[in-house]
């Protein structure tokens, strides 16, 4: 009997972006809060997320690593990466590690 | 799809790097005491040294950072790399052509050859890097207040370098008209403010109103401020430039008003922009800066201080016994100043893409921070501006010597300067650490301890 293809999971992706880095900022995108939505149906990854500034000179780069980073993952059959610029990202979206690594407010202002 | 070759300039590494070279030739002839501060301003060899600092230094160091930059605001690439390259060579040829002639002034025949054909081939190499640039610039809609700036930026460019061709006729063919004539020994002033004032100023504080809310994590959005700045600096410019060229080759009794009026929303727009940067430092997120924008600082205060002396020498009607400081502190301090701070992250930020931006979600990859040993340079970049901040002061007393001096410290520290932009492009520091026995925490990417 062949064995069964794993499913990829929120959290594997999640987990898995923590090795992509806004190279600007030095930090994973997910603590930054670059990650809006992530959408898993069978191998395939819709994943929605937002740049810190808009014209990133790293844009690009930043959404390659996440496509090779994911296209690594077991069960993983596609990817595919939205920028959006709606909502705006803010300091606000960054998790506590994150905050207190960049000396930022609480409430991100 | 792969478009980040697009959104690299291939040849603006080689813009800089020939840029940094003309600055360090420049400040050398003005340390050598062939060119000023121990000969007049229309000496030859201060001829030679301006048009490096202004053409070879500057106007290379703004093209190549647009080449770079204008793709990124507008999200639209450049029509060809290769018209970064034309840009390049023709500047270098057409500006050794022209320094060539300078110093053939004064009654060598090489001169009235070298100088138009020279300033011919900088005002094709501008149309060419200009062409390149308009063509991102008018496609993006709506605009960005920095593509607004910019596009002024580049009409006074046009204008400044048409000028000056109207010059180098002027100044090497004898049988020129009246009014060539008129326009030299009167327009020279215009020049120098449609250089510095129009093209580079208006370009600098385009591109600072990007670069410094994006890498401070400050608000954007400039507001009515950031256009004020716009329309009183483009409106300030266009009126001063247009009423004194009219009035060096008209004897028209109003032109003074609308020049001085013009002078006066020039004064206005640069104070606005400095409330406006202190605004962006102030509502910054990201309360630990990195050097580039704490080094800024020292450019700033040169702007303002510039803009301080000018005002009260204007008033007490001294504008030309201070305008050999204001000139050094405005082209030194605020522009060159505010270059190569923010070249210090530019390089860095184009070594980082090229040589691990591919490399991203496949293994670790350092920092752009890394690239970089912000303690080495921190010292540099103060040597800098206190090396300018003496010079200025030795302008100021009449003191040649004491000027020559200072500015050798000043090449010493851009010199120096130059080696840390050759380290960060060679990834010097990022593979001294990684290979050092810290590595794989803080120098690679993946931060730990923020894992949930």
């Amino acid at each position: 009997m062949p064995e069964a293809t794993p499913m990829v999971t929120i959290e594997d992706v999640r987990g898995a972006l923590h090795d992509v880095i806004d190279p600007e900022l030095g930090f994973n995108i997910v603590d930054l809060g670059l990650l809006y939505d992530i959408g898993i149906e069978g191998g395939l990854i819709d994943l929605t997320m937002t740049m810190t500034t808009p014209g990133c000179p790293a844009q690009d780069y930043i959404v390659g690593g996440v496509e090779r980073r994911l296209a690594e993952l077991p069960g993983v059959s596609g990817v595919f990466v939205n920028v959006v610029w709606s909502p705006p990202w803010s300091p606000r979206r960054m998790s506590r590690a994150a905050k207190a690594h960049f000396r930022i407010r609480e409430d991100g202002e | 799809m792969n478009t980040t070759a697009d959104r690299l300039s291939r040849w603006t590494p080689s813009i800089f790097a020939c840029a940094l070279v003309n600055l360090a030739l420049g400040l050398l002839l003005a340390i050598s005491g062939l060119a000023w501060p121990e000969t007049p301003a229309g000496a030859p060899a201060t001829l030679a040294m301006v048009h490096l600092l202004t053409i070879g230094w500057l106007m290379l160091l703004m093209l190549g950072a647009l080449f770079q930059f204008v793709p990124v605001i507008t999200g639209r690439k450049l029509p060809s790399q290769w018209f970064a390259l034309a840009t390049l060579v023709g500047v270098e040829l057409g500006l050794a052509s022209m320094v060539c002639g300078f110093l053939a002034l004064g009654g060598n025949a090489l001169a009235a050859v070298l100088l138009p054909i020279g300033g011919s081939v900088v005002v094709i190499a501008v149309l060419t890097g200009g062409a390149a640039l308009l063509v991102p610039l008018m496609r993006k809609r709506p605009r960005p207040l920095s593509a607004w700036f910019i596009l002024a930026g580049l009409a006074f460019l046009l204008l400044t370098v048409l000028l000056g061709l109207t010059f180098a006729f002027a100044l090497t063919v004898p049988s020129a008209g009246p009014l060539l004539a008129l326009l030299l020994a009167s327009g020279v002033a215009y020049h120098v403010l449609a250089g510095l004032g129009g093209w580079f100023t208006l370009t600098a504080i385009g591109v600072s109103y990007e670069l410094l809310p994006m890498f401070m994590l400050a608000p954007h959005e400039r507001g009515r401020l950031g256009k004020a700045v716009l329309w009183l600096g483009a409106g300030g410019f266009a009126a001063a430039l247009a009423a004194g060229l009219a009035g060096a080759l008209w004897p028209l009794r109003w032109i003074g008003v609308p020049e001085q009026a013009g002078r006066l929303a020039i004064v206005l727009a640069l104070a606005l922009y400095l409330v406006d940067v202190a605004r962006i430092y102030h509502d910054r997120r990201r309360r630990q800066i990195e050097l580039h924008n704490r080094a800024a600082v020292g450019a700033f205060i040169s702007l303002g201080f510039t803009v301080l002396l000018a005002a009260w020498a204007a008033a007490a009607g001294r504008l030309a016994a201070f305008a050999p400081v204001l000139v050094l502190l405005f082209l030194l301090g605020w522009l060159s100043g505010l270059g190569l701070t923010q070249l210090y992250k530019i390089v860095a930020f184009l070594s980082w893409l090229q040589r691990f931006g591919n490399r991203l979600g496949r293994a670790p990859v350092p920092r752009v921070q890394d690239l970089v040993n912000e303690q080495r340079a921190a010292g540099l970049f103060a040597l800098y501006f206190t090396a300018l901040g003496a010079a200025a002061v030795a302008v100021a007393f009449g003191q040649p010597v004491a000027t020559r001096a200072a500015l050798a410290v000043s090449l010493l520290a851009v010199l120096l300067l130059a080696r840390e932009y050759a380290r960060a492009w060679r990834g010097y520091y990022a593979v001294d650490r990684s290979s050092g026995p810290s590595s794989g925490t803080t120098t690679l990417s993946r931060i730990k301890g923020v894992h949930p």
